[in-house]
C-alpha cells in the first residue's frame, strides 16, 4: 500500500533548492477534509433512518458550534473555523441512534466542547478526544434513550427494533444459544433480516456460490453494506472504508494505529469471541464484529485524531494494540455498548505514557556525542 | 488572631485545597445525596471544634503538634519525640471523637448511619488532615481554636454540600433532605427525575464537580491560587 510516508520519503530524496511552492496544508484544512470524508456514511444513515436522523445530526452539530462559541467568544477567539467543533459535534451524532431524544446529542455535545476540550485549553490541549469523551457521556448517563434504535428503510420489523450485535448479545446471553458463527446464532434465535437481503443472498447463493458448494448465512448482505439499525453514521462500514481510504491516501492518517487497533481487535475475536458463550474456540465471527458496532468509524477516524494519539509510529502502534484488547474485553464481556467509545477515551489516558516510553530524545543531548 | 477573624480566615483560606486533595475519597462518596454531605458535614464540624477545643486546652504541652506537617521541622531527638506526642494526642482525641460520633449517629439516627456506612469513621482522617485546625493554634485561647475548626468545618461542609447539591439534582433529579412533618425529605425536579444526568452520580462525576469547584475558587480568591502554587512544602 503506498502510504503517506512513502511519499513523504520520495519528496524529500528529490528535494530542489529554493524556491519552494508551499502545500496547503493545514491543521484546519485537515478537520475539514476528515468531516467531508464522514459525508457519505453521514449520507447514508440519514436516507436509512429519515428525518429523525437529521435531526439529531442538527442537534450534536448545532449544539457543537453553539458550545464552542460560547467558550471562546467572551475570550476574544473566534475558533470556528478550525472545523474542530462542526468535527466533533459530527462524529457525536452519528455515533448516536436516530431515535435519540434531542437532548442526548445535545448534552453529549456539549459536554465533548466545554468540559472535555474547552476545560482544558481548547483544540490541541485536550487529552480525549471530545466526540469520544461525549458520547461515553451520554452512554453512562442515559443508556435508555442511547438505545432508541429505528428500523433501517425497507427493513424487516418484528418486536423491538435492535441493531444486530445488540441482538447477538442478548441472544448469548440467553441459556442454549446455538451456532458457531454470530449470523448463525442470530438465526437461531429469530432475528429477522431484510427481504432484500433474503433477495439478494438467494440470488448469489443459486447462481454464484452453489457451483462452488458454499453459500453465505443469512444476514451477510445486510451486515456488510450497513442495511440495519444502529449508530446513524456506524452503519455503513463500506463507506466509511472509503473515507478512511481517502484519508490515507491524502496522508491525514497514518495507517498504523488503526491497522492495529482493527487487526488485534479481529485476531482476538476470531480466536476466544467464542469461548465466553461457550460458541467453541474460533468462532467469535470476527467479519462480523469488525462490520457491526462502531468500531470502523472509531478506528479509522476518532482513535487517530492527533491531538490524542501517541506521536510516534511505534506508539501508535502500541496504542492500536491496547485498543483492540480493550475493546475486545469490553465488547465481549463487558456492559458498555460495543466497546469502542470506551476504549479511545481509555487508550486517550494512555497516549502521554506512551509518548515518553517511545519518543527518541535527541542524541545531541547525551553526554560526550554533541 | 480574634475569633472572628480567625473564622472568616479558615472558612475561605484553607478550604478548597484541602477537600481537594486530602478528604478526597469520603468527599466523593457522600456527595450523592445532599442528606449525607449534611449529615458528614456535621460529623466534621463536631469533631474539629471539639479537637480544637480539647488540643486548646492541652496547648502548653502540643506544641510539636504544630510540626506534624512541616516535614523536616523535628531536628533535634527531644523535637521529634514532642512531635511524636503531639501526633500521638491529636490522633487520639480525634479518634475518640470520631468513634463518639458514629457511636452516636447509629443510635440516634441509624438510617443516616447506614447511608454513611465506612465513611463516618472516615471523618477521623478528614479531621486530622484539616487537622491543622487542632494544633495549628496551640498557643492561641481554647475560643480562637474553636473558631478556627468551626471556620475549617464550615468551609468543609460548604463545598461538600454544594457539590451535593450540584450532583444530586443533576445526576438524580432529585434533591434530599430531612423529612419534616407531611414532607418526605424528598424534592423532584420535574424534567431531570425523568432522565438525570447519571454520569455525575458516578465517583467520576464527582471529580469532576470538584475540579471545577476547585477551580472556581482559584478564579475568585487569586490569593488561594498562589499559595497552593507555592506549594504543599510551605504548609
Amino acid at each position: 500500500m503506498p502510504d503517506a510516508r512513502d511519499r513523504a520519503g520520495r519528496a524529500a530524496s528529490s528535494l530542489m533548492p529554493a524556491p519552494h511552492i508551499g502545500v496547503r496544508t493545514s491543521a484546519a484544512r485537515m478537520t475539514w477534509l476528515v468531516s467531508l470524508c464522514l459525508l457519505p456514511a453521514a449520507g447514508w444513515g440519514v436516507f436509512l433512518f429519515g428525518t429523525p436522523a437529521l435531526i439529531v445530526l442538527a442537534f450534536s452539530i448545532g449544539t457543537a458550534v453553539l458550545a464552542e462559541l460560547a467558550s471562546t467568544l467572551p475570550f476574544g477567539r473566534f475558533t470556528l473555523r478550525d472545523g474542530s467543533a462542526l468535527l466533533t459535534g459530527c462524529i457525536v451524532g452519528l455515533l448516536m441512534p436516530a431515535d435519540a431524544p434531542a437532548y442526548v446529542p445535545a448534552a453529549a455535545s456539549a459536554f465533548a466542547i466545554l468540559v472535555v476540550k474547552q476545560s482544558f485549553g481548547g483544540l490541541g490541549r485536550n487529552w480525549m478526544n471530545p466526540a469520544m469523551g461525549g458520547v461515553v457521556f451520554a452512554f453512562l448517563s442515559w443508556s435508555g434513550p442511547m438505545s432508541q434504535w429505528i428500523a433501517p428503510r425497507g427493513g424487516t420489523v418484528q418486536g423491538a427494533v435492535v441493531p444486530p450485535l445488540e441482538a447477538l448479545r442478548a441472544a448469548l446471553a440467553a441459556p442454549g444459544a446455538r451456532g458457531t458463527t454470530p449470523l448463525a446464532v442470530l438465526s437461531n434465535a429469530g432475528f429477522r433480516f431484510s427481504d432484500l437481503d433474503s433477495r439478494v443472498l438467494g440470488w448469489i447463493n443459486s447462481h454464484v456460490l452453489a457451483p462452488l458448494g458454499t453459500a453465505l448465512p443469512p444476514g451477510a448482505f445486510d451486515v456488510l453494506v450497513g442495511h440495519v439499525a444502529g449508530g446513524i453514521g456506524t452503519v455503513s462500514a463500506p463507506l466509511l472504508l472509503l473515507g478512511a481510504w481517502f484519508l490515507l491516501s491524502r496522508g491525514i492518517i497514518r495507517w498504523h494505529l488503526p491497522v492495529f487497533y482493527v487487526g488485534t481487535f479481529g485476531l482476538l475475536a476470531a480466536i476466544f469471541g467464542g469461548l465466553g458463550t461457550g460458541q467453541g474456540w474460533l468462532a467469535g465471527g470476527p467479519g462480523f464484529h469488525l462490520l457491526s458496532g462502531s468500531l470502523v468509524l472509531g478506528a479509522f477516524f476518532a482513535a487517530p485524531d492527533p491531538v490524542t494519539s501517541p506521536l510516534t509510529n511505534r506508539g501508535r502502534c502500541m496504542i492500536g494494540i491496547v485498543l483492540g484488547v480493550l475493546t475486545f474485553f469490553l465488547r465481549f464481556f463487558g456492559s458498555l455498548g460495543d466497546g469502542v467509545a470506551a476504549s479511545i477515551v481509555l487508550g486517550n489516558c494512555a497516549a502521554p505514557l506512551v509518548d515518553r516510553w517511545t519518543f527518541r530524545r535527541r542524541t545531541g543531548h547525551q553526554e560526550g556525542i554533541a | 488572631m480574634t475569633s472572628g477573624k480567625a473564622l472568616w480566615n479558615s472558612i475561605l483560606s484553607e478550604n478548597p485545597r484541602a477537600l481537594l486533595f486530602l478528604g478526597l475519597c469520603p468527599a466523593i462518596a457522600v456527595s450523592v445525596r445532599v442528606i449525607d454531605a449534611l449529615w458528614m458535614s456535621a460529623g466534621v464540624i463536631l469533631v474539629l471544634v471539639l479537637s480544637g477545643l480539647a488540643m486548646a486546652l492541652l496547648s502548653g504541652e502540643s506544641a510539636g503538634a504544630e510540626a506534624v506537617f512541616a516535614p523536616g521541622g523535628a531536628e533535634s531527638a527531644t523535637a521529634r519525640g514532642s512531635l511524636a506526642a503531639g501526633w500521638m494526642r491529636a490522633l487520639l482525641i480525634t479518634s475518640f471523637l470520631t468513634a463518639s460520633f458514629e457511636a452516636g449517629l447509629l443510635a440516634l439516627a441509624p438510617t443516616a448511619s447506614a447511608a454513611l456506612g465506612i465513611y463516618a469513621p472516615l471523618i477521623a482522617v478528614n479531621c486530622l488532615v484539616r487537622g491543622r485546625g487542632m494544633s495549628g493554634f496551640p498557643h492561641s485561647s481554647p475560643g480562637g481554636s474553636m473558631a478556627a475548626a468551626l471556620g475549617r468545618g464550615i468551609g468543609f461542609a460548604g463545598s461538600l454540600v454544594l457539590i451535593a447539591l450540584v450532583r444530586e439534582a443533576l445526576g438524580a433529579g432529585t434533591i434530599t433532605l430531612f423529612p419534616v412533618g407531611g414532607f418526605g425529605g424528598t424534592i423532584g425536579i420535574p424534567i431531570l427525575v425523568e432522565q438525570p444526568v447519571r454520569a455525575l452520580g458516578f465517583a467520576g462525576g464527582g471529580l469532576l464537580c470538584l475540579g471545577y469547584l476547585a477551580g472556581a475558587a482559584r478564579l475568585i480568591s487569586p490569593h488561594a491560587a498562589a499559595s497552593s502554587a507555592s506549594g504543599r512544602a510551605a504548609e
